[in-house]
């Protein structure tokens, strides 16, 4: 349900409390009985979570990653023009979507990852208005980077199973998948963000999300 | 005092909370910011559980004392 929905529902929800507020004798009849159940009962419980789930939605877009300023250096690597920095070439060539650039590869694809994830945002959360948040370039990941979450796309994939690189040592396919070789490691892709070893030459696409 | 009366308060106090948790809640959504829902669930979502919950009391203890809520909701 689009956000405007849901907050005209909201604002009409609270409308008719407020009528019961004004005159709850409207509560007598029978019509106000059933009234008076769906205003303070049904409403109110429906526009919470139809706002909770599209708040759980928002918090997959891009945008909201964003807009936390720690982030900012991050989102400006997507725009990095540089087809061997990774996450840039993820997020201009639509290979992930670009309003959910960041949760496509920062979610584990195992069985409660978006819960996980969710998890790991309220601690973001508390960090970042709690606790001592760390500089962009000193953030890293919980766990190192799992393949599965590259593998979620790329197996199967042609450029991945029969890419030269990746065949030119039989042992390297089956390492990859099993996740003892990481996708990321020295001297494949690792350069993913790289936030704070840009350096001044790299340059940045205008175009884009 | 109106028999009602009790009831008729009840039923504003629940309506109080639960339109103010709601007001929080559109807020809320207008407001994109992470914090925002966190402020939805703790304060938004607490406050419209609250006046539900009410609610479902002020009906209970209305049918279990019928007599003294013949003029509002749960007591006819």
């Amino acid at each position: 349900m689009p956000t405007f929905a849901i907050v005209i529902l909201v604002l009409f929800s609270a409308a008719l409390a407020g009528v019961l507020v004004v005159r709850p004798a409207i509560t007598v009849s029978r019509a106000g009985k059933i009234l008076a159940f769906g205003v303070l009962f049904f409403l109110p419980l429906f526009s919470l979570v139809a706002g909770m789930e599209n708040e759980m939605q928002r918090s997959e877009s891009t945008a909201f990653c964003l807009s936390c300023h720690i982030m900012e250096p991050y989102g400006k690597s997507l725009h990095i023009d540089d087809p061997s920095y990774l996450a840039g070439a993820h997020f201009q060539n639509h290979r992930v979507p670009a309003d959910e650039a960041c949760y496509t590869c920062h979610t584990n694809y195992a069985m409660f990852g978006t819960v996980k994830a969710k998890f790991g945002g309220l601690r973001h959360l508390y960090v970042y208005y709690l606790g001592k948040p760390p500089l962009p370039e000193n953030i890293k990941l919980y766990e190192p980077f799992n393949n599965r979450e590259c593998l979620h796309c790329h197996l199967g994939a042609r450029s991945f199973e029969a890419g030269a690189t990746h065949n030119a040592d039989p042992a390297t396919l089956p390492a990859i998948k099993a996740n003892t070789l990481s996708c990321v490691s020295s001297g494949c892709h690792d350069s993913v963000h790289n936030v704070g070893h840009w350096g001044d030459k790299v340059k940045f696409w205008n175009g884009g999300s | 005092m109106h028999p009602g009366g009790s009831m008729e308060r009840r039923l504003r106090i629940s309506g109080i909370m639960v339109i103010t948790g709601l007001l929080v809640e559109a807020l809320c959504l207008a407001w994109s910011q992470p914090i925002a829902f966190v402020v939805l669930v703790c304060i938004g979502g607490a406050l419209i559980g609250l006046g539900v919950l009410f609610f479902l009391y002020s009906l209970l203890s209305a049918s279990s004392h019928p007599a003294s809520s013949s003029g509002a909701a749960a007591g006819k």
